[in-house]
């Protein structure tokens, strides 16, 4: 007979008590795993734990980040959690981190203190991160995820098992820029837009993000000077592209039915001369202030069974939101003064007002069935669905798979998969055995390499570092030499150094198709070897392609297809692995991250905006850094450890 | 009883809108609206007590009823994250009272120190479901027969060291939905050229299916005849901890309380000579169970009537980490 774990019997079971007293462990985040986590921790006996969070409690946390209470609303995760759990054993030892685990003070010596490091994280960056850190550190890692009713846990240790970036995971998915211009098929292109119309009137403006119709789409194989004439372009200057939406509106002094005409009839009526467009696909139908105030205002029913936000509104609800967001953001910028600018943020109502109200106008005007702001709201936030149980499920795994780990059991871990409805071997828990490191890894192989094709011409250096050193290779911090023979410095992590550098093209510092990059990131004690192969044939809006990276892909449904389930019964228990991809496809859920838009310009943004952020991010000092953690609070949802 | 919703339960205020936004995305309006109006007792407030308490609250039920009529203990109280350091001599539901309402203040939770032996039939009548743990296999049959005749929801669940069980009888007649993909047919508003008219999935679109499936008793469940050939063949594909759960229960049932680890030596003794009994009994043999315990598990059933519910045991290995779903009981 086996005792429950407090009350120990037996040599081993004394050492395995002793372990859990004495070892130091760090729980990276206090969300919905983090607090479920944190107490199962302690209950379990374990007494020196160290949690950090750069994030602060907001309302929607409640339904399940149960350390936490309405009158916390606002102030630091780490710090409340600590309170809470000492309320209930006051014995326990931990200290709380308001604070980012990117932050370079949390380097390799500070990993080193702890015997074990636990994930309770909902972004990708950061799992990256920690990733490297302890594999740099060489410290047991366990990763885990939650979205809805489905979760998983993992365990990764260096030189035994894959680590978190050992098999590539589908980026968040990106629309090319014409779908998103000039023929949107689906809602979510429309909302997509909408964010960035937020961003090109109201806050940073961004040359990647253009809303206005895109003239060079290569499907409307159209002339430029001949549509010129035939345009009704909207911009006096008869060229749409010289002057910055932005600049546009505010000479209309953001007057929404200027904004409305010009979005949603002028723009809508110069695509429409792209005729080439419409061929196969049914033309948008511009919609015009006027006309909409005459429809007679029809009592749009409020009902009050449903949620307000739920109701979907007809064209002239939209229309009113429309005014009114737009009269408020307005406001809210003359308030801040000269040369301000607003960020998105999903919980700010004016925001989502907004950009609710110009998605499903474009919506109408692109004959989809229109959404209601609860709706767009989802899709505008990333917003995944969360409670409490599958959070408690999960993290009382880990603490499990934790235990293997300090009895030196590590042959039981498993990667544990908690599905919704048992697969056809009855299981709602499946355990798979953990796969070893692949050899080709970017980041765990023993001398990482990558291969990327991009136009050396036409790439700066301060892409390669934003775009694809940081961005898709997760490093925080990166140093690049040229393999030059000269060991030419291309970029340095120490501020001002190679600023000069940033607008310079690659090909101006010799770099052309062949050459070597080496780049480093010091802090994640990693070094990554880049070839570069010069391409012209990159595809429209892409910068760059990992050479050997599967294709992105959609985002998988989210439960499990039952035809897939073809017993790979090999899986299921203490028996090796064939392959990881079976793994997969077996019983598990492929799960896709997707980084919750945070409400403020936190340091775990979303790879759509993460350039600008990071940017923010490198350009402050600590202090404001700091300063920042204290504003506006950030949702966060647990994202789950995605599988090819 | 949760099948309708009252007038006044319609609105949902702007505070529980804000505070369920991240469940109502997962399990939808009327979900949350069916639990804002259910009334569920939750019997015995150890740990596993806790944690459904915890998820309970959380949720937004509409009452809680937290019965125990055990006094706080050192161990109880480390068992468990509701009870106060100071507590200890107090009744375990009554200190467990003041955290749990902090969970979720919108939820009424009431305590009741009496032990639910004592309890009369009508007793049970106002809740719209029940939650037993740490109660004897007599006391859990009799109040699921009484149940299901006014069909209230049962549920039943223990844990033991590695292991742990969770049983569910929703009744005869289990109502349910599912969603399921819309295959849209014909030219529709997506204005994507030729494929418009083929008909596709579109994976925005979900329709709800009705569905309706029965529950056995537990004491039909737990009465398993295994002599029969059919049973016999199903053995291999049958967890063992079906069988650790009897013994488990007959032990309790003997000897008043759960085997304890300060008495290894004298229930560990206990404990195999009741399996032996119990396997006898059932006319197998004792090799089907070999000694392994529980750690976690949790009661995470809603009565949402959403989705297909888990049919009708859960049985967890912590040492295995496998989670499985098993049905015993005719069908």
């Amino acid at each position: 007979l086996e005792p429950t774990m407090t009350q120990l019997v037996g040599p081993l079971r004394k050492e395995l008590a002793d372990s859990l007293f004495s070892c130091r462990v760090l729980v990276v985040g206090a969300g919905g795993i983090g607090c479920e986590l944190l107490k199962n921790l302690v209950l379990t006996g374990f007494k020196n734990i160290e949690v950090i969070d750069l994030d602060t409690i907001d309302v929607s946390n409640l339904n399940r980040q149960f350390l936490f209470q309405k009158k916390h609303v606002g102030k630091s995760k780490a710090q409340v959690a600590k309170e809470s759990v000492l309320r209930f054993c006051p014995s326990a030892n931990i200290t709380a981190y308001h604070d980012s685990i990117m932050n370079p003070d949390y380097n390799m010596e500070f990993f080193r203190n702890f015997q074990l490091v636990m994930n309770a994280l909902d972004n990708r960056a950061a799992r990256n991160h920690v990733n490297r850190m302890c594999l740099a550190a060489d410290i047991p890692l366990i990763e885990s995820g939650t979205a809805g009713y489905l979760g998983q846990v993992t365990v990764i240790k260096k030189g035994q098992t894959e680590c978190y970036e050992c098999q590539p995971k589908p980026t968040q998915k990106t629309f090319p820029g014409c779908t998103i211009r000039n023929t949107p098929s689906e809602p979510i292109h429309c909302i997509v837009w909408a964010k960035y119309l937020f961003n090109q009137l109201f806050g940073e403006e961004d040359a990647d993000r253009e809303v206005s119709p895109d003239t060079a789409d290569p499907e409307a194989a159209w002339n430029p000077a001949d549509a010129a004439a035939r345009a009704t372009a909207s911009d006096q200057d008869g060229d749409i592209k010289r002057v910055s939406t932005k600049e546009w509106a505010r000479s209309t002094g953001y007057d929404p039915v200027k904004l409305f005409n010009k979005l949603f009839k002028d723009d809508i009526m110069y695509l429409l001369t792209m005729d080439k467009l419409w061929k196969k696909r049914k033309a948008p139908l511009p919609l015009d202030w006027t006309e909409i105030q005459q429809i007679e205002s029809s009592q749009e029913e409020s009902c009050g069974m449903g949620l307000k936000d739920q109701q979907v509104l007809g064209v002239q609800g939209y229309t009113q939101l429309f005014r009114r967001s737009v009269e408020t953001l307005r406001s809210q910028l003359i308030e801040k003064g000269e040369g301000a600018e607003l960020v998105w943020d999903k919980d700010d109502p004016s925001a989502m007002d907004f950009v609710s109200a110009a998605a499903n106008l474009r919506m109408n005007v692109f004959s989809m069935n229109m959404k209601s702001r609860f709706d767009v709201k989802s899709m505008a936030g990333n917003i995944i669905p969360a409670i409490a149980t599958t959070n408690a499920v999960i993290a009382g795994l880990i603490v499990l798979e934790a235990l293997k780990i300090l009895n030196s059991d590590f042959d039981q871990c498993r990667t544990i998969f908690l599905n919704k409805q048992p697969n056809p071997r009855k299981k709602l828990l499946v355990p798979c055995a953990l796969d070893r490191p692949n050899s080709n890894c970017y980041v765990c192989a023993s001398k990482p390499e990558v291969t990327v094709k991009l136009n050396v011409h036409k790439t700066i250096v301060q892409a390669l570092q934003d775009k694809i050193l940081k961005e898709k290779f997760g490093m925080v911090a990166p140093d690049v030499q040229i393999e030059d023979g000269k060991g030419t410095i291309l970029i340095s992590s120490e501020e001002g150094e190679t600023e000069a550098n940033n607008n310079k093209f690659l090909s101006g510092f010799g770099i052309r198709n062949g050459s070597r990059l080496q780049a480093d990131d010091f802090l994640q004690d990693y070094t990554l070897l880049v070839n570069v192969i010069h391409s012209e044939e990159l595809e429209k809006d892409v910068e760059f392609e990992v050479v050997g990276d599967a294709p992105d892909k959609a985002p998988a449904p989210s439960a499990p297809e039952e035809g897939k389930n073809i017993a790979n019964g090999n899986k299921d228990s203490a028996q090796p692995s064939t392959s990881s991809k079976a793994a997969a496809e077996d019983d598990d859920v492929l799960i896709i991250d997707s980084d919750e838009e945070p409400s403020s310009s936190t340091m775990e943004a979303s790879p759509e905006s993460s350039n600008r952020k990071r940017k923010h991010h490198d350009a402050d000092d600590a202090a404001s850094k700091r300063k920042r953690l204290d504003q506006q609070p950030s949702d966060d949802d647990e994202d789950i450890i995605a599988l090819d | 009883m949760i099948d309708t919703i009252e007038k006044e339960d319609n609105i949902i205020s702007e505070e529980e809108a804000a505070q369920y936004d991240r469940q109502i995305r997962l399990w939808g309006l009327d979900a949350q609206k069916r639990l804002r109006g259910s009334r569920v007792l939750l019997v015995g407030l150890r740990g596993l007590g806790a944690e459904v308490a915890k998820n309970l609250i959380l949720a937004g039920v509409k009452g809680l009823t937290l019965l125990d009529h055990e006094q706080v203990t050192e161990e109880s109280r480390r068992a468990q994250f509701l009870i106060p350091v100071d507590a200890d001599g107090q009744n375990q539901a009554q200190a467990s009272l003041e955290r749990a309402q902090l969970l979720n203040p919108m939820v009424e939770v009431k305590v009741d120190t009496d032990a639910v032996e004592s309890k009369p039939d009508d007793f049970f009548f106002q809740f719209d479901a029940v939650c037993l743990t740490r109660c004897s296999k007599d006391l859990m049959v009799r109040v699921d027969q009484l149940c299901a005749s006014r069909n209230i929801k049962v549920f039943c669940g223990d844990v033991y060291g590695y292991h742990g069980y969770m049983f569910s009888d929703l009744g005869q007649e289990h109502h349910y939905v599912e969603e399921k993909p819309k295959v849209v047919k014909g030219s529709n508003e997506a204005n994507d050229g030729p494929e418009a008219k083929k008909g596709k999935v579109d994976p925005n679109e979900t329709t709800m299916v009705k569905k309706t499936i029965s529950f056995c008793s537990l004491k039909e469940a737990l009465e398993v005849d295994w002599t029969n050939e059919k049973a016999k063949s199903s053995l291999k594909r049958t967890p063992a901890d079906y069988f650790l759960l009897q013994v488990l229960l007959k032990f309790r049932t003997d000897k008043g309380r759960d085997p304890q680890p300060d008495s290894f030596a004298e229930d560990s003794q206990l404990f195999l000579q009741i399996r032996d009994d119990v396997l006898e009994t059932m006319g197998l043999s004792s090799e089907l169970l070999p000694n392994t315990f529980v750690r976690y598990l949790q009661m995470q059933k809603l009565m949402g009537g959403l989705d297909a519910p888990h049919r009708n045991f859960f049985f967890f290995d912590g040492l295995k980490g496998s989670g499985v779903v098993d049905y015993f009981g005719s069908k």
